[in-house]
């Protein structure tokens, strides 16, 4: 018997991120247990999205984490309760957890500007039991980049999300890192070496075609899952984030 | 027969999924949006989503308000009021696009609104082909066009492009024999 054909390279189990035009880009979701970055410049809609991607988690029934280390919680509410398909019960139920990270520095006593690798470490297992103990699939960090500003140096941070990413994997948590960067620069993060430890990387930002500023995102890496490089659209809105392919007009400088 | 009962007539003949090019004279242009929106799509309990990038959603409902049309199910993504500077009011069915030349901005408003209208099918109506090709360039146009077709038809939406009979070119001939199956002609006597 013919042996048969099989065009799909071994397959990972998948993250679904609810969020249709993202999975679709991704060949399915995010491979489980990926820790990935999803960084762009300011007002890009990283925030909306990660959020996005924690409530359809949520609904179906996973326990999900957002550690907020620049905005309240209350904030943060306030953008997902719009959305049409965000309950109010997952927060009573506790499928949707926010915790705020000045509030852990707090707890663990972490309260130098600069952290030294013992109190990575430190952090690293702090954050590994909350997501033990909840039993958490999904994670947020929204930002890392504010967490590397008190790493300061390029061997602590790559020690830190070495660390937190072989942690929350063996854990089956699938990771979102949030990370900041500003509209000139020519990488993907601030301090150079998440981007070359992360999984993955989503790239969100803005592109200005003949007068008009569209926003898009790009996924620029994933770890086990062939997928798509396109240059996407996205608008945010009540039903969520939506993707459409960057139109290229038959030419690359878009005349 | 009018051509109101004339355009509404011709597309209960249609299977869904289908896309067609409407060709209309600019005299026939509010009977045919008439026939479309209020013989068809209503009969049909269809969700009418209208693109304009010829006048502002305004005008239209305007119009379709005189004729006492139930707008309930009509929703507009209107890329022509924020580029004329037109101040009137913001209606609560229409979504507003910055720019014509935004052309996935226009698919994503479609989708949202397809996305928001769950359950029921949908009518897209593109008003016009030749506005658009007005503001953007033939290659980009024909993508957009590839794309918004091929998505509405993967949801079973009919879509109706209206092509007026006044500004024909090859171009635009061109560009709608590959996406649409049929040239409707809204005629009457
Ligand atoms: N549902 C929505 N509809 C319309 N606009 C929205 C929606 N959600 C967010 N926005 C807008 O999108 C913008 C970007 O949102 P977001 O906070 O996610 O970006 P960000 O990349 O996290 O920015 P920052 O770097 O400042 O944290 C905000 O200005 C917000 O007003
Ligand atoms: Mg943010």
């Amino acid at each position: 018997m013919a042996p048969k054909v099989n065009l799909s390279t071994s397959v990972r189990e998948r993250c679904v991120t609810g969020i249709q035009g993202l999975d679709n880009a991704l060949d399915g979701g995010i491979p489980r247990g990926n820790t990935i970055l999803v960084t762009g410049s300011c007002g890009t809609g990283k925030t909306t999205l990660s959020l996005e991607f924690l409530v359809h988690g949520a609904l179906d029934d996973e326990t999900c984490l957002f550690i907020s280390v620049t905005e309240s919680s209350e904030k943060l509410l306030n953008n997902i309760i719009p959305y049409d398909f965000f309950e109010e019960s997952l927060i009573k139920k506790g499928k949707l957890i926010f915790v705020d990270m000045p509030v852990v520095y707090e707890k663990l006593g972490l309260d130098k500007l600069e952290f030294q690798l013992e109190e990575v470490d430190v952090l690293v297992r702090a954050i590994a039991d909350i997501v033990k103990e909840m039993d958490v699939k999904r994670l947020v960090i929204d930002s890392i980049t504010s967490v590397c500003y008190r790493l300061r140096t390029q061997e602590k941070i790559r020690d830190f999300i070495l660390k937190i990413g072989a942690t929350l994997s063996s854990l089956g948590c699938t990771s979102i890192l949030v990370s900041e960067i500003s509209p000139v620069e020519e990488r993907y993060s601030l301090f150079g070496v998440e981007e070359a430890i992360a999984d993955g990387i989503i790239f969100m930002g803005n592109l200005e075609r003949r007068g008009d500023l569209l926003r898009t995102l790009q996924v620029v890496k994933m770890r086990g899952t062939q997928h798509s490089r396109t240059k996407y659209v996205l608008d945010l809105t009540s039903a969520g984030v939506l993707l459409v392919p960057l139109l290229k007009g038959g030419s690359v400088a878009g005349g | 027969m009018s051509v109101t009962t004339n355009v509404a007539d011709k597309l209960m003949t249609l299977p869904e999924s289908s896309a067609v090019a409407l060709q209309i004279r600019a005299e026939h242009y509010f009977d045919a949006i008439r026939g479309i929106l209020d013989n068809f799509a209503i009969k049909k309990e269809l969700d009418s989503i209208y693109i304009t990038s010829t006048i502002p959603s305004q005008s239209i409902i305007n119009a379709l308000q005189v004729l006492e049309v139930d707008m309930s199910n009509i929703f507009f993504v209107d890329c022509i009021s924020q580029i004329m500077m037109s101040t009137s009011s913001k209606h609560e069915h229409t979504i507003y696009v910055e720019s014509p030349t935004m052309l996935e901005n226009l698919m994503l408003k479609v989708e949202y609104l397809t996305k928001r209208t769950q359950g029921r099918n949908d009518i897209v109506i593109l008003d016009s082909i030749n506005s658009l090709a007005i503001h953007n360039n033939t290659k980009i146009l024909s993508e957009f066009l590839h794309l918004l077709v091929n998505n509405l038809r993967a949801k079973k939406a009919y879509t109706v492009i209206f092509s007026m009979e006044e500004y024909r070119s090859e171009d635009i001939s061109n560009m709608l024999n590959i996406v649409v199956d049929e040239t409707i002609i809204a005629a009457g006597e």
